[in-house]
């Protein structure tokens, strides 16, 4: 009995003595999906030496966990998720500024001003169809915001909460700033009769579309690309005639976070040449210019776009979430 | 140093556990039991003896009252300092231990040298005579051979108090008599003080230096097992020892060291034993103490109401003036018992006759 | 007064209750109080006022009911399912009893939400059954009630099995017989003795599986589609609106049920019980009619089927290349789980099993106390020991981050914090094993050690441990399948530097990775079948080494 004792105790005096070897580690919480975040961390690993501890939560899940670790933040940077939760992020007082050195430049809608978080691709708000969906109800791919109401899309349709999916505050935003904020309520109350259910992930719509749980997904067109038709499944990407939002993905730094200096290394790295020709894998639009689009990504002079205002998106979320929970009612 | 026990009013009192009442286990027991002998513990189930017992070994905390081991209070001492080594009714061996390490574990604790416990085990084990059964483990064991072994155990580490609670209940009543016997003689030879609970008399009259008879957490009465028998001091002590026939009397006059009683069947003399007159009393004939005699013959005339026989002895019921007497007769060889309906004499000595107070109740 | 005395002069064992009471306040008690006082304060005033906010909205007010209706269907549903097959298995004398008995009890040790993936692969839109039965014509609908009825009862009637089966084999047959040679029929005797000596465990087993269904996590986060229901509800206030008072508050709706149906189950039902559990169970030697068994050899079969059949749909599903396009087989998700699985997988064994030994011994020396010795708090100390298992991981998460996210009691982001979660939330299995199996050790074994010198520590070492070593090692097993699976609590605690492999099964099947999922479900319910196994050997070597205790009590 004592031996066993004796192991045990070694066993867990072992096991608390095993994390963190090597001084480099950066801690981060990314909004990216798992499986993307695999083809960048492990390369910038390479690249600097310095190791990545990270967790893939939806974007609004880092801001809701970010506000609550405020007094003992966890992680150094914020990675991913559109603009306007970074400025809300801002906001929240959770970010701290750092202007990265550029030989190029960032759109002024792609960096706050005052540097507090940065944006590193852009991507617009699609749908992707079903294709089995489409045929075997002889219904055509939606082509504008209207086409979702239709009764042939009775719960076929699949989007995230708002409030944990960057994505999905995307498309509420979009919606708000294009139909006035009662009009765009009014719609979504009717969208809500035909949409299935919510995801907490924005892009996990996709891939339940891509089966055909649901026949149309509201994503954003990497994510209807890289996991939809790039993985195999029929999915026919169609965007809204009367114009769409978009995001600008960003990064932040984290206000008190343990790794500062690691931290702006990351975000030198996530601009870089090297790291945005990676982003071809997820059909990410670049904003370096140097950097490589991939084949059949949609770049913003493809699609319309409205003048989507993400300082307004970002500084509203709160209120247009709180909105949106009573009178959509989930 | 002296190894007596003594106890000086103990009280044990459990507090009811969930909505249950208190129960007065131990009330007022002060009892000294001289070093080297053998006291019994006796009295019907739950009234207390276990707890008494508990007591001495440290395994309840007395509500009131005091334990001492010769002169040392030991009291408030844990049960695992007190050198009390205890015999459970249910042995309690550890049946994941081998004879030879059930009986070394007290050893152990006190860290004797492996080659001194081995011999020390080995010897115990001769005595209690289980030689060779040492690597067994208890389950392996006979009922009769687990209780030396429990004995064994409790014997070894030379305990300044031996308790005993009801260690033989589990045998089959031959194994039970030879083994009250062989622990007669062990305690004896090693002139350990030893407490010893149970609840059968036989047990007790045949171990005892002296004998405790408890009734409701009390003790009714400390006597010789002789003592015991023949001067119970209460109604209650005589009718739990043997068997009895209680007439119901009072002391008319005292003269001398004799009572005259008065009791139905007529007037009595019976040793005082410090009755006065006008006292209720109950008189104690016991059925041994009575012999039948032909009708017409002996102090009473009566008729046999029933008879039982036992083989070496009758019981008969005598029915004398509206009241059943018990009496105890050594069987004759051959002659054929008497049938109820036979009207029979009653015959016994004035002189074995012995008075119990009696209160208001029969 | 005098126990107080006596335990002060035994010093190691006061010091065990003492670190012991402080730990259970720490860990228990004080993340329920923070929650709360979460929900009932603001500003440093006490108000009512997050409660108004949310009862006032209807749509904060449906998970209410949506829980409870689930609670109650899974509950009557699993009673039901636990029921047949005890009484198949103790009572019916049915073929097959030994399978039945180990399919029966598979989905306690699966992680939850691998029934709700099946259910997904089998019965979704694109479901198999779904295509192939009925050609994509009927939906099933089983993203909201439907689907959580099935696969809570499912993964809950395991235990509802187990109480009954307890039951069952513990009713003395002569009862039955008796009832029988009176001259009742095999249904009368049934109606009039069976089932009313069953009744206890009936209410028991209900008043369990009302509370598991409440407390469920990972099948409604997966499954319940928009019919929400509390658990899922509170986690979302929380990590996805970061509304504290609101999760809370939510967190303290879905405490109040679940405590009174574990106090009435605990305080109440146990004490109805005319069944004296001590009793060796005894052969079933009453057997029903022969249409009787075959007609519940049937219904067995048709749940085991069921049960083979979604786990069979993991398997396959998990060797998928893409499902719902794709049907070639590949093994590339296996080559995944360890890649990017690798470290999910090293994490979570790392914390298990520092975690499961401390649970372990925790738990043998808790329920030693409990059983063998007084001392004031003694009752305190078992009901909040018991606590954890009653109140929803949910809740106890919530509260963990609550607790510990400040100085002093700053543990948010440590691997300690998730292995204090795995240890408080576990110690009640431990604690059961140790009781059940001490109530079976006669006292007199123990004391007899104290006689002879031993002092607490001592005796609980070198006797009371190895007579309870067989409960300590199936405490010991359970508690390591409950770390590997868990998933409600730990998913507020996890961090950066350590991630739970059920954590990363739930964001896959939430992107419906569903291949990927399931290959990494079945590699760990493979790893929880290797420990078992390992633990089985050990324990056999320990029974073999002691064997026999029984004959000597
Ligand atoms: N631990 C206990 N808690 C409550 N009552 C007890 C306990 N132990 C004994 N008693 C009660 O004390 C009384 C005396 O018990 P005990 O000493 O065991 O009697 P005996 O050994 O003479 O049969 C009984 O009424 C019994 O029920
Ligand atoms: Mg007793």
């Amino acid at each position: 009995m004592r031996h066993t004792l004796t192991v045990l105790a070694i066993v867990a005096a072992a096991a608390w003595a095993i994390p963190v070897q090597g001084a480099q580690v950066l801690h981060m919480y990314t909004a990216l999906d798992t499986a993307e975040t695999q083809l960048y961390i492990p390369e910038f690993e390479k690249d600097t030496g310095i190791k990545v501890e990270w967790v893939r939560l939806s974007s609004g899940e880092v801001l809701a966990r970010l506000r609550a670790e405020a007094k003992n933040p966890q992680v150094s940077v914020w990675y991913g998720g559109p603009s306007q939760d970074h400025i809300a992020g801002k906001k929240a007082g959770i970010s701290t500024p750092y202007k990265p050195p550029l030989d190029w430049t960032l759109p002024a809608n792609a960096h706050d001003v005052d540097w507090h978080w940065v944006g590193y691709y852009f991507g617009a708000i699609g749908f992707g169809s079903n294709a089995d969906f489409l045929k075997k109800a002889g219904v055509p791919a939606p082509t504008s915001w209207d086409d979702l109401l239709k009764p042939a899309y009775k719960g076929q349709i699949a989007i995230a909460f708002p409030y944990t999916s960057g994505t999905s505050y995307t498309v509420l935003a979009t919606l708000v700033q294009m139909m006035g904020e009662d009009k765009a309520f009014e719609y979504w109350k009717k969208l809500h009769a035909n949409i299935h259910h919510y995801d907490k992930s924005g892009s996990a719509p996709v891939t339940q579309a891509g089966l055909g749980e649901v026949g149309i997904a509201v994503s954003f067109s990497h994510d209807l690309i890289a996991k939809g038709s790039a993985k195999g499944y029929p999915i026919a990407m169609t965007f809204p005639r009367e114009g769409t939002g978009y995001e600008i993905g960003g990064i932040s730094l984290i206000k008190g976070g343990p790794e500062p200096e690691l931290a702006k290394k990351f975000v030198d790295w996530a601009l870089s040449v090297r790291a945005q020709n990676l982003m071809q894998q997820w059909f990410r639009i670049p904003l370096n210019p140097k950097a490589e689009v991939a084949k059949g990504a949609v770049r913003a002079d493809q699609v319309k776009l409205i003048n989507f205002d993400a300082v307004k998106a970002g500084d509203d979320r709160d209120r247009l979430i709180k909105r949106w929970r009573s009178e959509i009612g989930q | 140093m002296s190894n007596a026990v003594r106890l000086e009013n103990l009280r044990k009192v459990f507090e009811g556990r969930g909505g249950s009442s208190r129960v007065v286990a131990v009330d007022d027991v002060s009892l000294e039991v001289k070093d080297g002998s053998l006291v019994t513990l006796l009295g019907p189930s739950g009234c207390g003896k276990t707890t008494v017992l508990r007591m001495i070994a440290g395994f309840e905390a007395p509500t009131e009252g005091d334990v001492f081991i010769g002169d040392e209070r030991i009291t408030a001492l844990p049960a695992n300092k007190r050198r009390t080594s205890m015999v459970f009714q249910s042995y309690g061996l550890f049946p994941h231990m081998t004879v030879f390490n059930n009986i070394g574990y007290g050893l152990r604790i006190r860290k004797v040298p492996a080659p001194e416990l081995r011999a020390r085990v080995l010897s115990m084990l001769e005595l209690v005579g289980l030689a060779g059964t040492e690597a067994r483990l208890p389950s392996q064991l006979s009922g009769g051979q687990q209780q030396r072994v429990a004995l064994a155990r409790a014997l070894i580490t030379e305990p300044r108090v031996l308790l005993f609670d009801e260690p033989l209940s589990n045998l089959d009543a031959k194994l039970r008599v030879q083994m009250r016997l062989e622990i007669r003689r062990l305690q004896q030879r090693l002139q350990i003080t030893s407490v010893y609970v149970t609840h059968d008399q036989d047990e007790a009259m045949t171990l005892s230096d002296q004998i405790v008879i408890m009734h409701q957490g009390r003790i009714q009465q400390v006597g010789s097992p002789q003592e015991i028998y023949s001067r119970p001091r209460t109604l209650f002590v005589a009718d739990f020892i043997g068997k009895g026939n209680f007439l119901a009397g009072t002391v008319r006059a005292v003269d001398g060291d004799r009572a005259e009683v008065e009791i139905t069947q007529g007037r009595l003399r019976i040793p005082a034993g410090g009755f006065r007159p006008a006292d209720a009393v109950w008189v104690l004939l016991r059925p041994e103490a009575i012999g039948l005699a032909p009708a017409g013959v002996g102090r009473w005339q009566g008729r046999i109401a029933a008879a039982t026989y036992l083989g070496s002895e009758i019981f008969y019921e005598v029915a004398v003036g509206g009241q059943n007497l018990l009496v105890k007769v050594g069987h004759p060889q051959g002659a054929t018992p008497l049938e109820a309906g036979n009207p029979v004499g009653v015959v016994f000595d004035e002189g074995s006759l012995h008075l119990i107070p009696r209160e208001g109740t029969a | 007064m005098n126990e107080l005395r006596k335990i002060l002069r035994e010093p190691v064992l006061a010091a065990a209750i003492g670190v012991i009471a402080v730990s259970l306040f720490l860990f228990v008690i004080y993340p329920l109080f923070k929650v709360f006082q979460m929900s009932v304060v603001e500003d440093g005033r006490f108000t009512l006022h997050v409660y108004r906010d949310l009862l006032d909205k209807p749509f904060e007010r449906r998970p209410i009911y949506n829980s409870l209706i689930l609670g109650a269907l899974v509950a009557v549903a699993g009673t039901a399912v636990g029921y047949l097959f005890a009484f198949a298995i103790a009572r019916a004398d049915v073929p097959w009893k030994r399978f039945f008995r180990l399919i029966a009890t598979f989905p306690i040790i699966s992680p939850p939400f691998v029934l709700s993936l099946a259910a997904i692969l089998l019965l979704g839109r694109k479901g198999f059954i779904t295509r192939m039965l009925f050609q994509g014509q009927w939906d099933p609908h089983i993203y909201g009630l439907r689907g959580l009825v099935l696969v809570e009862t499912i993964a809950f009637f395991p235990t509802a099995f187990l109480i009954m089966l307890g039951i069952l084999q513990a009713i003395d047959p002569a009862l039955e017989e008796s009832s029988l040679n009176l001259g009742a029929t095999r249904w009368q005797v049934f109606r009039t003795v069976t089932l009313p000596l069953s009744v206890p465990g009936l209410a028991s087993s209900l008043l369990v599986l009302f509370v598991e269904s409440l407390a469920d996590f990972g099948n409604p986060i997966i499954l319940s589609g928009n019919f929400h229901v509390l658990s899922v509800q509170a986690y979302l206030h929380i990590t996805g609106m970061v509304d504290f008072g609101g999760g809370a508050a939510l967190a303290v709706i879905l405490l109040f049920p679940t405590l009174a149906a574990f106090l009435l189950q605990k305080y109440w039902v146990s004490r109805k019980s005319y069944v004296t559990v001590t009793g060796k169970p005894s052969p079933a030697r009453l057997s029903v009619d022969p249409f009787t068994r075959r007609l519940l050899f049937v219904l067995c079969l048709g749940v085991t089927g069921l049960i083979l059949l979604l786990y069979g749909t993991v398997i396959f599903g998990s060797f998928v290349t893409l499902w719902g396009a794709n049907y070639t087989l590949t093994i590339k998700h296996y080559a995944s789980v360890f890649h990017i699985g690798g470290r999910y997988l090293r994490d979570t064994l790392i914390l298990a099993s520092v975690a499961t030994p401390i649970t372990g011994i925790l738990g043998m020396v808790i329920a030693f106390l409990v059983v063998r010795k007084q001392f004031v708090g003694k009752g305190l100390m078992d009901l909040t020991s018991m606590l954890t298992f009653a109140v929803p991981g949910t809740v106890v998460g919530i509260g963990y981050i609550l607790a510990f996210n400040e100085r002093p009691l700053l543990l948010t982001g440590t691997a300690a914090i998730i292995v204090l979660l795995f240890i408080f939330r576990n110690v009640p299995v431990g604690i059961r094993a140790g009781v059940a199996a001490l109530q079976q050790i006669d006292p007199a074994i123990e004391e007899a050690a104290t006689n002879l010198g031993a002092g607490s520590a001592r005796t609980f070492v070198t006797i009371t441990l190895p007579l309870i070593t067989p409960a300590f090692f199936s405490g010991l097993a359970y508690g390591f399948v409950r770390c590997m699976t868990a998933i409600s609590a730990v998913i507020f605690v996890v961090s950066g530097r350590w991630n739970l492999i059920t954590i990363a099964i739930l964001g896959l099947v939430e992107n419906a990775d569903m291949s990927q999922a399931a290959a990494f479900s079945m590699v760990l319910i493979a790893i929880v079948l290797l420990v078992l196994g390992l633990i089985q050997v050990g324990v056999g070597r320990v029974a073999t080494s002691q064997m026999g205790y029984e004959a000597a009590g």
